[in-house]
């Protein structure tokens, strides 16, 4: 199994012209690039013979190169190594974090600030400082965030280093006759090179001469099964060849010569690297909505901006005065807070799922995962074991089922036969495989074993069933064997058993039944007669229709001394056949529930594998892809009595593809197969087929998850919206093409990771209403003081106080909050319609619960004005000379006068209590926030203790605020009195009242009006 | 995600945003059906009424809760402010400039001193008593008319020669200006503790020479009987009382910075953030 799976990476390199056909519908760009790929995989040279292919390359197979050739050959191809894609240049990604959307307005707010610092400070104002404060504060936020995103981008685009380590440093080279040392990266097609064990491939090259070579190509194909190198040609393709060894891979053993056929980044890893880094990276669906969010946002603030400064200059301020004006509308209104919270949000998910042994590199995927509605999922490591196990055995004419399960807590089945005692005997002696030594603590099916897959699943059986293998061996000492080929398909050994020589085969069914007499039942020998052999056949084509790998035992007795015995003596018939024993690479025990759990979630499971179809259906069938009653249209056809073709494909849920069928599949065809069969299973496909799979259920406008481990998956990986590579079994290219990994390779942490994107999605919806509902009291002062020319409510510093200090922790506490529902039985969001921020969202945000907190914020200032001597009447219009620096004596509503200093410290305490009343009613909204259907008591009020700390330390942050010592000349904060904390609080609890009649009719008219309207 | 990042030419999004105005099919404009903005407009008017009347309760039960004759705080009012006559103000504050030699140079000067002046006569002055103790005022009862308080006269002749009567150009043309000073009034304010508080000024940095000058009233004292004050509702026609600085001997062609501290327990003259607090301070420049 897996041993002639077929990796190619050119869409069929060598493939008849069916494969060009198929690659013609694809996108042009597309089609170009592998097109490119395509002509540089006609490679020939492992058809050649050494004479013609000394011609070709123009060189001498015993001497090498001379030295001028060789200069002139690097000059020509340039040095071996890859280059790395033409990036963009780290400054300019910089530039690029710094220049987004809001970033632009801000920049444009800090100039109108500097210049107006400027313009008052040469008239010598007062006031002027506080405009550099806010210029020198708006620049840091957009440096801070700028840095942060340009971090966050650094950590995921270095994909390239990983192919660069690959680089060999050193190789031995022949030219002019002699062996030289020198750096692999002055290699050129046609030196003619030297390789041994430990080293690593310093090119792509044709093998000349080779003496036990064999080379680990795991890196480039996934394939974990050391490959030996020799100079025949073995087959059409070059991939599959073994007189070709590829740059990169590793040699483990053995010696070989070749001749470089390909340098650099023509060679197949650099062409798979430069592959990878020509897919672009997708967006992710976040991306998306935040651009789309911010776009919005940024124009509302410019046209309210706008707006206010035209109405500004028809009142009649002066020019600058409506500038500044249009810079604090824009500081107002834009959160500044929210891209920090958003990535807080998600860093924290991803901490939460890095403890669920998800590692998410890239933040963003983390929302991606929620909304993904396909997983391409590996079959070998990610549903299954990765381990082969004894999965089903055949005696007494019976199946058997053995325990499969990881920990061995399945059922295990009778083993009261005497035929099991031999057969089990046969198992433990015919097996080469040993325990290694020291693990005797450590459980069966953990242990270290020296030998194959199948001989290791014998052994592990062995010991777990029947104990102690060891002491079994040393009863029957061997005396001789005949080991396994694949010419003979079967493996001997005769131990000695008292006076007689026992002889133990086993092997493919087939052929050895061909050496049987007789069969045991019972542990009774019976003659091996027609029905028997049916029964046989049955049995055999039942586990392999199942995709377990089967073999055969059979045992005999020798007479005579064990000594000088040679493989013409063994009998070739008359043995007594004793059973089968089929085995499997189980599903993980948690992949089935899991899978259940997608379904349920509304995603797609599509098994994508090298793997034989038959092996994939099974597996696929037992952790449920292919669910129970599910036909594919083999399965129609075969009940159905009807020849394949007449089948209806459309009345199959299921379908099995291999790769040779997709190859001959036109895109759209593979589009509708995807349309048409719920239920689908590709198997023996080559990692640019995955590629082909990915984008054709893009094309549905699915969101794709898909899961790698090999180099070659790396381009897969990227075009998925959401990559996710083995952490055991993967390579290091693919964890860096990947958005997230699994460190435990298995499938179900996938599923987990989509619960917390889902999750995460909901609560950073919750969090960003909280976010943007207190733009509305922000805005709202600065409409007043243009429009009714009161004293200013409520200054740009304290404003950026509530965006990046004090209202931080609650947005953030919001991601912890709790499901309201179980989110893991709706169908995956519709990316195009179930927005992020969606029109209710933004509408009662603002319209609803920011307007009642500008209302609680006026109320609580015309309160501390009211009360410290004006009067609301006198309030309005009182602009022009309450701002008057020259006025010391204006009069308030009781007659008393007023210097301006004491003015100011009016208007700064006018500005506390705004600030005070904005998070007192922001308390009330984080509350409401909780939950966006839910009552709050239902949801429990204190549930989310982060939330509660985050009130506390908000609360905490204003009283630090209003009053330590200093506050009012640095920050414009000045210690109010206690009742103007009060003054907010009903109507924080109007907003408390509201939001719950709110959700009452949410709940109770699903679909109706209200719903529509107010459900966000 | 090739689905949702297509591109779209302008003319896509052009046919797009019409149909977001206008779509015929579904009889929506502006994503809503005529019926629909209708009920939306109705709720948003519903809600915006109940809050505003909110706010206006809130607003009404405020100004019920208000005392009409005393503000509840007074916490930026510590300390009183003190206003100079003529004020004048250039690029760096206060400044008195003029050359005696060109009375257009200080008309503007007199004139402002006159009109601030016309407050102080005895007609302006009628409905105030005259007062003669030398404590403060302190009225628990409304004694005067219509529920107020009676407040004490202050006239301009007790500015003697600075009281524009028998100098109606203030000193000016002499080089001996008269300037007038002024006390921001407080509500309940008790200045001085008993002592009555009066006007210092000294000229800013240089102590070794003593600045020569006349205060009027005598030794420049503000009388404690126009303290306390208790309103404009309960002392409709109170008066801040007032102290004249002649200054003398003047140097020529020089500037000078002069403060004009008001000297007296509970008057703070030292508050680096607000410079008119218990004190003003100006430029003055003389020239021939």
């Amino acid at each position: 199994m897996g041993k002639e799976e077929s990796y190619e990476l050119g869409p069929r390199g060598q493939a008849p012209p069916k494969g060009a056909a198929a690659a013609k519908g694809r996108g042009r760009r597309k089609k170009e690039r592998l097109e490119d790929m395509k002509k540089e995989m006609d490679v020939d040279d492992h058809k050649l013979e050494l004479p013609d292919l000394e011609a070709k390359y123009c060189t001498s197979l015993t001497r090498g190169l001379g030295p001028g050739a060789a200069a002139e050959r690097l000059l020509r191809d340039g040095p071996n190594e890859l280059r790395p894609p033409r990036g963009t240049p780290e400054c300019l990604k910089f530039a690029r974090q710094l220049a987004g959307g809001l970033q632009c307005l801000m920049w444009v707010a800090a100039a109108i600030c500097l210049v107006a610092f400027g313009i008052q400070r040469g008239q010598g104002d007062l006031t002027s400082a506080d405009d550099l404060y806010l210029a020198i504060a708006l620049i840091a936020v957009v440096v801070v965030t700028g840095c942060f995103g340009y971090y966050q981008e650094f950590k995921s685009t270095n994909i390239i280093a990983s192919f660069k380590n690959l680089v060999p440093q050193q190789a031995t080279v022949i030219r002019e006759g002699d062996k030289f040392q020198i750096d692999a990266n002055q290699l050129v097609v046609g030196d003619v090179v030297e390789i041994k064990g430990g080293d690593r491939v310093p090119a792509d090259i044709r093998i000349l001469s080779a003496q036990g070579c064999k080379v680990d190509n795991s890196s480039l194909t996934g394939e974990s099964e050391p490959q030996t190198r020799s100079p025949e040609c073995t087959h059409e393709s070059p991939l599959e060849t073994r007189n070709i060894a590829f740059f990169s891979t590793m040699c483990l053993e053995g010696t070989a010569t070749g001749l470089v056929i390909n340098t650099g980044d023509r060679t197949i890893i650099g062409r798979i690297a430069s592959l990878a880094s020509g897919v672009e990276n997708e967006k992710t669906p976040i991306a998306i909505e935040i651009e789309h969010f911010v776009d919005i946002i940024a124009g509302l603030a410019i046209f309210f901006g706008g707006t206010f400064f035209v109405v500004a200059m028809v009142i009649g301020y002066p020019f600058l005065r409506a500038m500044v004006f249009f810079m604090a509308i824009v500081v107002a209104y834009v959160p500044e807070g929210l891209l920090a919270t958003v990535t807080v949000c998600l860093s924290l998910t991803a901490k939460r799922l890095a403890r669920k042994n998800c590692v998410v590199k890239n933040l963003e995927a983390v929302e991606t995962l929620g909304s993904t509605s396909v997983i391409c999922s590996d079959k070998t490591g990610t549903l299954t074991q990765n381990r082969m196990t004894v999965a089903h055995l055949w005696f007494d004419n019976q199946i058997h089922t053995a325990d499969t399960t990881e920990d061995q807590s399945g059922q295990s089945f009778d083993q009261s036969s005497e035929t099991w005692r031999a057969l089990s005997r046969i198992v433990t002696l015919c097996n080469r495989a040993v325990f290694k030594p020291g693990q005797d603590n450590v459980p069966v099916a953990k242990r270290e074993v020296i030998g194959d897959a199948s001989e290791t699943a014998l052994l592990k059986f062995a010991e777990a069933t029947v104990g102690n293998v060891a002491e079994q061996r040393s009863r029957y000492p061997k005396v001789f064997e005949v080991p396994f080929t694949s010419a003979n398909k079967f493996q001997v050994s005769v131990h000695e058993a008292g006076e007689r020589l026992l002889l133990v085969l086993k092997g493919a069914p087939e052929r050895v039944l061909e050496r049987c007499g007789s069969v045991m039942l019972k542990g009774q020998e019976l003659p091996l007669d027609q029905q028997w052999r049916e029964a046989f056949e049955s049995a055999y084509a039942e586990l392999g229709g199942r995709g377990e790998r089967v073999l055969g035992f059979c045992q005999g007795y020798l007479e005579g001394p064990g000594e000088g015995l040679s493989a013409e003596q063994l009998p070739g018939e008359g043995l007594c056949f004793t059973g089968l024993v089929a085995m499997i690479d189980p599903p993980r025990a948690s992949v089935p529930a899991a899978v259940r759990k997608c379904r349920t979630a509304g995603i797609r499971v599509i098994m994508v594998t090298g793997d034989h179809p038959i092996t994939a259906r099974a597996i696929a069938g037992s952790v449920g892809i292919i669910s129970e009653g599910s036909e594919t249209p083999e399965d129609l056809a075969a009940r159905l009595r009807l020849p394949l073709e007449q089948v209806d494909y459309r009345q199959a849920r299921a379908r099995v593809l291999t790769g040779a069928q997709l190859q001959e599949m036109e895109p759209a065809a593979l589009v509708d197969a995807l349309r048409t069969h719920p239920e689908m299973v590709f198997a023996r496909t080559s990692p640019q087929q995955k590629l082909i799979i990915v984008e054709s259920c893009q094309r549905l406008g699915a969101i794709v998850a898909v899961t790698g481990d090999g180099v070659n998956d790396s381009p897969a990986l990227k075009k998925a919206d959401i990559g996710v590579a083995m952490g055991i079994a993967g390579s290091d290219a693919a964890k860096n093409a990947a958005d997230m990994i699994l460190l435990d390779d298995n499938f179900a942490s996938i599923v987990t990771g989509v619960e917390q994107g889902r999750l995460i999605f909901d609560n950073l919806k919750k969090s960003i209403a909280y976010t943007l509902t207190k733009n509305i009291p922000e805005l709202t002062p600065y409409l007043v003081y243009i429009t009714a020319s009161v004293p200013l409510p409520l200054g740009c510093i304290t404003i950026l106080f509530i965006e990046l200090c004090t209202d931080i922790f609650p947005s953030v506490s919001l991601a912890y909050e709790r499901a309201e529902s179980d989110i893991m039985h709706l169908k995956p969001r519709n990316p195009r319609r179930d927005r992020l921020v969606n029109e209710p969202l933004a509408a009662y945000s603002y319209f609803q619960i920011g307007a009642m907190q500008s209302f609680a914020g006026f109320v609580d200032y015309f309160v501390a004005l009211a009360q410290e001597g004006w009067w609301p009447a006198l309030v309005l219009g009182l602009r022009p000379r309450w701002e008057d620096t020259r006025e010391q004596e204006l009069q308030d509503s009781y007659g008393q006068q007023w210097t301006f200093a004491q003015r100011l410290r009016q208007q700064y305490t006018c500005y506390t209590v705004f600030f005070i009343s904005i998070e007192m009613c922001q308390i009330a909204d984080v509350l409401i926030r909780k939950t966006r259907r839910l009552s709050l008591l239902q949801q429990g009020l204190l549930r989310n203790h982060i939330l509660v700390i985050a009130i506390v330390f908000q609360v905490s942050i204003g009283c630090f605020l209003c009053y330590c010592p200093g506050m009012p000349y640095i920050f414009n904060f000045m210690p109010i009195r206690f009742q103007w904390w009060l003054v907010p609080m009903p109507f924080g609890i109007l907003i408390l009242l509201y939001d719950e009649i709110r959700k009452l009719g949410v709940r109770r008219h699903p679909g109706s009006w209200w719903d529509r309207e107010l459900y966000y | 995600m090739a689905t949702l990042s297509e591109k779209k030419t302008c003319s896509e999004r052009m046919e797009n945003f019409r149909r977001f105005v206008w779509n015929p099919e579904t009889k929506q404009f502006m994503g809503r059906t005529l019926i629909n903005w209708v009920w939306i407009s109705l709720y948003y008017l519903a809600f915006y009424v109940v809050m505003t009347g909110l706010f206006s309760l809130a607003l009404y039960s405020l100004m019920r809760t208000l005392n009409p004759y005393e503000p509840d705080y007074q916490d930026q009012l510590k300390s009183p402010g003190v206003t100079l006559r003529p004020d004048v103000y250039g690029e760096r504050g206060l400044q008195i400039y003029y050359n005696i030699s060109d009375n257009k140079t200080w008309d503007g000067f007199v004139t402002t001193l006159q009109t601030f002046l016309t407050a102080y006569t005895p007609a302006a002055q009628l409905l105030n008593v005259n007062c003669t103790s030398d404590t403060y005022f302190i009225q628990d009862t409304f004694d005067g008319p219509n529920k107020t308080k009676l407040s004490c006269k202050f006239t301009s002749d007790m500015l003697q020669n600075c009281s524009g009567l028998t100098d109606p150009t203030f000193g000016f043309p002499e080089g001996n200006p008269c300037l007038i000073i002024k006390m921001n009034r407080i509500i309940k304010f008790y200045p001085g503790n008993g002592t009555a508080p009066r006007v210092d000024c000294t000229y800013v940095g240089d102590d070794s020479r003593p600045l020569e000058v006349d205060y009027y009233p005598v030794n420049g004292t503000f009388n404690l009987h126009y303290f306390p004050y208790y309103g404009k509702k309960a002392q409709p026609t109170y008066t801040n009382p007032l102290v004249a600085v002649k200054l003398l001997n003047i140097t020529r062609n020089e500037e000078f910075k002069i403060v004009c501290r008001v000297i007296g327990t509970g008057i703070i003259s030292d508050n680096v953030h607000d410079p008119y607090e218990g004190k003003v301070e100006f430029r003055l420049k003389i020239d021939n």
